[in-house]
């Protein structure tokens, strides 16, 4: 080395690197220059993720409220309303928000079954605080559901509509379908909806009696926070930011994934507080003593009866759910006394069956084509 | 397939690391009354798929960005595996009970805390000559019952309009059959 000239290296290290580059193949030379110039977009769009969090506008699909109690909101979507039977959407209460049903434009539920012709109402139970602690799940079954049929049948001027409950909307339409005296319902659709709670997997068992004492804990807290319902759901998959941070990083190249996941992010970040008394009664009487399904739940003075159910149902589970896996979901089917009944597993987990591109190949032509001959 | 690499020897290190870190995943699982999971189950292929992707990338030259998209794959297959283990031992009744003795304690410190600090707060508030969060909420509720007999006055007052409406189209059908009784017979 000693003995070198400083140029004969610097030659030999040209000419070396030169004949290298002669050995690489134009197709790999390709693929390094696309990643090159994914790289550039990532760091572009990671800039405009970090200037930007908000992300774009949700929930864009035309609506009107056509009702409101406390926090509660009805609201009609619309449609050219090709159908004669109004669909009421009732999604869960507390958790989350709802607009994840009309998450953007091309991607959306709501947008999905408006445009096939349905006259689509949607029940927003609302963000509840410390003032909503008394409201009970008995009040919501009994009182601001039956009150929600009734407007959407003023609304539209039909005497009869669709359910379709998701997740825990679900058991709540489920319930009072099973209790109202001859309730104006012609089909009712449950989306990984809970309803044998004895296997309802990983909240099922940590709510267990043995080891949660849902008394204590709501006397303590009064409203169960926010932050807590995140708490148990990120317990519940521990890993998923992990996945989501890494796969966003991987596809953050791509300005539609990144618009997606800016939308879905806030979202899955938004989470929404239960009132107290809604989910002592909610843990006592659906988890740990799944008296729904056992035909034991008394609401106002009356039974439930799931057997009581028989207009046309359609149970939709998906595979990958943990939060409601897919057997609880079909125990619907044997419990109701509808001659017309129907469950289907699809692929996805408990939010893609309803929302995102597999849910919009998978699942929404499924729901639409099952309701759509039921509507006329 | 080549000599193993410094690189490769590091692995096998990680290897390993995680083969104990997972038999202690076992030992633990092991003390529930259940029958204890195997979580090797799920790192063996994992590992063995990675070690081969890693010695198929560095038998391959020249480099291309199918390093990364290896680098991704072996990230998401650790993740499923990770979620996979966890959720085994989240669902466990050893790991319920855990769950329930540390919400009881966290409990126990935090509603007495709350209730101090509640109390401090509206003595503090009253001295301000402010409105504490409890008078608010209770305000709150009151118009929320409010607005829930105000609902139920309309409900009623819905429901004897509907009935009247009944009995107006029942009248005005009855109607023109008893104008015509009389005239007819």
């Amino acid at each position: 080395m000693g003995q070198e000239r400083f140029a004969d290296i610097v030659e030999r290290f040209t000419n070396g690197f030169a004949e290298a580059r002669s050995g690489v193949s134009p197709e790999v030379v390709k693929r390094w220059q696309e990643e090159l110039d994914r790289s550039v977009r990532r760091l572009r769009n990671l800039g405009v993720l970090l200037g930007a969090p908000g992300g774009p506008r949700t929930g864009v699909t035309p609506r009107a409220q056509v009702y409101q109690r406390n926090k509660s909101r009805l609201y009609r979507y619309e449609s050219p309303r090709r159908y004669r039977t109004p669909l009421l959407f009732v999604p869960n209460l507390g958790i989350s928000r709802p607009y994840i049903f009309d998450l953007l434009p091309g991607g959306s539920f709501i947008e999905h079954m408006t445009r096939e012709g349905f006259d689509f109402f949607l029940l927003d139970w609302g963000v509840f605080g410390p003032e909503d602690d008394q409201l009970t799940l008995e009040e919501c079954v009994t009182t601001i559901l039956p009150r929600m049929v009734r407007k959407v049948q003023e609304t539209s001027g039909q005497a009869e509509l669709s359910i379709l409950g998701y997740c825990m909307g679900a058991p709540l339409s489920a319930s009072y379908l099973g209790w109202a005296v001859d309730p104006p319902v012609r089909n009712f659709i449950d989306m990984a909806g809970p309803i044998d709670f004895s296997k309802v997997g990983l909240f099922g068992l940590w709510l267990d009696r043995k080891y949660f004492d849902v008394d204590r804990f709501v006397d303590t807290l009064g409203t169960v926070p926010a932050d807590m319902v995140r708490a148990g759901f990120k317990l519940l998959k521990p890993t998923m930011d992990l996945s989501t941070n890494l796969n966003l990083w991987w596809n953050l190249w791509n300005d539609r994934y990144v618009e997606g996941f800016t939308a879905l992010n806030r979202w899955a970040n938004e989470y929404v507080a239960f009132p107290g008394e809604f989910f002592r009664q909610w843990v006592r009487d659906y988890y740990q003593d799944n008296k729904l399904f056992r035909g034991e739940l008394r609401l106002a003075g009356r039974p439930v009866k799931l057997g009581a159910i028989t207009c046309p149902v359609f149970a939709v589970g998906a595979r990958e759910d943990y939060i409601a896996p897919p057997a609880c979901v079909a125990a619907l089917i044997d419990a109701v006394s509808s001659r017309e009944k129907e469950y289907v597993e699809l692929p996805g987990g408990h939010i893609s069956l309803i929302a995102g591109r597999g849910a919009a190949v998978h699942c929404w032509p499924r729901v639409s084509g099952w309701l759509a001959p039921r509507s006329v | 397939m080549t000599e193993p690499g410094p690189s490769q020897q590091i692995f096998e290190l990680w290897k390993k690391g995680m083969e104990e870190s997972a038999q202690a995943w076992g030992r633990l699982l092991g003390q529930s009354p259940a029958a204890p999971p195997d979580p090797t189950a799920f790192w063996r292929p994992l590992v063995d798929q990675w070690v081969q992707a890693w010695a198929r990338m560095f038998a391959a030259t020249p480099l291309t960005p199918d390093m990364a998209a290896q680098w991704k794959q072996f990230l998401d297959h650790s993740i499923d595996a990770w979620s996979r283990a966890l959720g085994q031992a989240m669902n466990t009744d050893a790991f319920a009970r855990l769950l329930g003795q540390y919400l009881d304690q966290w409990l126990a410190v935090y509603g007495p805390a709350r209730k101090v600090a509640d109390q401090q707060i509206e003595s503090a508030l009253q001295t301000l000559n402010m409105a504490s969060r409890t008078q608010l909420t209770s305000v709150a509720r009151q118009i929320v019952e409010l607005e829930e007999r105000v609902e139920r006055v309309e409900d009623g007052v819905n429901a004897v309009l509907r009935k009247l409406d009944e009995l107006g189209r029942l009248l005005a059908r009855r109607e023109p059959d008893a104008r015509a009784v009389p005239g007819e017979r």
